[in-house]
């Protein structure tokens, strides 16, 4: 008989590959093309229903919080009947490695961006199921320590220190407008702050084009450098929106530019 | 001592119940049972209200993917952080799947069974016992639901269990629930299974409810525990003469915390009337 790992890669082969969903067709032919033994190819046979149960679920296990955390990619997919073969090319290419159950979504969006995958017919696919997951892990990223000596008044020549949890995130299109009924989004430049409120709730903020700007340059320049190189004319309405910011949650504090 | 503290019957703590128990401290669940996966790392309101209960409430620690009986190499930044997890919850004992759940760096988040062979034995007692050496508590582990042997078996499931907790050297987690649903689906008597294992090592019991596909039987962890799962349970309470804590799982179609809590007391209740019939006077 073969080795435990043999077996175990035939089970994971079961799970994972395209070759498990003809499995029952031919049980022992399945455990033999893995080179499984003719003892094992026969327990294969003997057990199929059973170990044609672990594909359906884990493949369950594995699709669920896909299902869940990008609601609004699946109906776009499903609406062109590509939800299940992109959710197939997922699970095949075997990138959930994290013991963390709650890594699985973020691993579907990292395994969009590497591949590229649909969209070259969707060129706003990675933009759109990486806004699903933005308020997610927005809202379940770890707490971090504030660094010391933040006050609360933001001048000129301070810099900002954004919350550790909050983001400034760019996309081409309008992706935070779409829905499950209407999910192709405008082909609009969006800039959005995410950020955990004081209940700990997500929270995303439009933003104009200046204002994101801002909020990156102004994190390793004092707002005076930041606001001259981006033209912006009236410091006193930056300041007041940056005081807004901090007390919203967004901004952690300010602090002299060095 | 510690494990004074873990009697009766606990509840899982799930994320649909955290703010519910953080606001109400007179729960009354004696002890809740965590998943490290499920709080290292993460972050956010739901969290701080889990270590909020961690902190305040007898914990005991349950792991989902260490891949026990894989052979991955372990995850050492994951082993430092559940080590000090274990430490921080002060929980008396840890305890993992018997199991694998990753292949090739690939975790497949499912709990699948090892081969009942001689090797897979000698395989998993190294590794139950090189986990042992890096966990700061003593390790458990638990009987899995299985839905089909993986490969042509050398010994049954019940001699592969008793040789692997041997050899390692650790405690048992004993599932009632998992005893029974395997019993369904490979047609065994539960307490003729039962009454060969070494019993002296069982720490602690799981209880769960389960549900019937066409011909198989699924631990579901979805439904309310069915009255024989409950008389396994106090069977074998009678049988180990000792009163081990029993933690009830729920998982899917998870109830509001008031109809959980009820279905606790009625387990309580249960386990309570076993546990005041003398040593020797158990029933079975």
């Amino acid at each position: 008989m073969a080795e435990p790992l043999a077996l175990q890669r035939a089970l994971a082969a079961l799970v994972l590959d395209p070759d498990g969903a003809t499995f029952e067709e031919d049980p022992a032919g399945f455990a033999r093309s893995h080179g499984l033994p003719e003892a094992d190819a026969q327990s294969f046979q003997q057990f199929s229903a059973g170990l044609a149960a672990y594909r359906e679920l884990a493949r369950l296990s594995l699709m669920d919080p896909i299902e869940t955390m990008f609601p609004i990619t699946r109906a776009l997919l499903e609406r062109e009947g590509s939800w299940e073969p992109c959710v197939e090319a997922f699970i095949q290419a075997r990138c959930v490695a994290s013991p963390h159950y709650r890594d699985i979504a973020p691993a579907f969006l990292g395994w969009l961006a590497e591949t590229g995958w649909g969209q070259a017919t969707w060129p706003f696919l990675l933009e759109l199921a990486h806004a699903e997951l933005l308020e997610v892990l927005v809202a379940r990223f770890p707490e971090a320590d504030r660094p010391p000596g933040l006050h609360k008044v933001p001048g000129l020549p301070d810099r900002i220190v954004l919350d550790s949890v909050a983001q400034v995130v760019s996309y081409r299109h309008a992706v935070h407008r779409v829905s499950e009924a209407a999910p192709v989004p405008e082909a609009r430049p969006t800039h959005l702050l995410a950020y955990r409120d004081g209940d700990g709730q997500p929270q995303l903020m439009d933003l104009t084009p200046a204002a994101a700007a801002l909020l990156v340059r102004a994190q390793t320049e004092s707002l005076a450098e930041a606001a001259a190189a981006l033209g912006l004319a009236d410091p006193a309405a930056t300041l007041a929106l940056l005081e807004e910011l901090r007390d919203r949650g967004a901004i952690a504090g300010f602090q002299a530019a060095s | 001592m510690a494990r004074g503290r873990f009697m009766g019957v606990g509840l899982g703590l799930r994320r649909p119940h955290l703010e519910a128990v953080v606001a109400r401290p007179d729960h009354g669940v004696p002890f809740w049972e965590t998943c490290p996966e499920n709080v290292i790392g993460d972050g956010g309101r739901p969290h701080r209200d889990a270590c909020a209960i961690l902190d305040r409430d007898p914990v005991l620690t349950h792991g989902l993917a260490i891949s026990l009986g894989g052979f991955d190499p372990w995850d050492g930044d994951y082993l430092r952080d559940l080590g000090r997890f274990l430490v921080r919850t002060g929980t008396p004992w840890h305890s993992e799947h018997l199991c694998f759940t990753r292949v090739d760096g690939s975790c497949l988040h499912e709990l699948l069974p090892i081969p009942f062979t001689r090797e897979a034995v000698r395989h998993t007692v190294a590794r139950a016992r090189d986990l042992q050496a890096r966990l700061p508590v003593p390790l458990l582990l638990e009987n899995i639901t299985y839905y089909a042997e993986l490969g042509r078996a050398e010994m049954d499931e019940a001699t592969f269990i008793a040789e692997v907790l041997e050899g390692a050297d650790v405690g048992w987690l004993l599932d009632v629930n998992n005893i029974y649903v395997n019993a369904l689906n490979f047609g065994f008597d539960p307490k003729a299974w039962l009454a060969r294992m070494p019993l002296e090592r069982v720490a602690q019991l799981h209880i769960a409810g389960h549900k019937r596909f066409g011909a198989l039987t699924v631990d579901t962890h979805g439904a309310e525990v069915i009255d024989p799962v409950i008389e396994l349970m106090q069977w074998t309470l009678a049988r180990l003469g000792r009163p081990v804590p029993v933690l009830l799982e729920r998982d899917n179609h998870i109830p509001d915390l008031e109809d959980l809590l009820a279905e606790r007391s009625r387990l309580q209740a249960a386990y309570d009337e076993v546990l005041a019939v003398p040593v020797g006077g158990g029933r079975g």
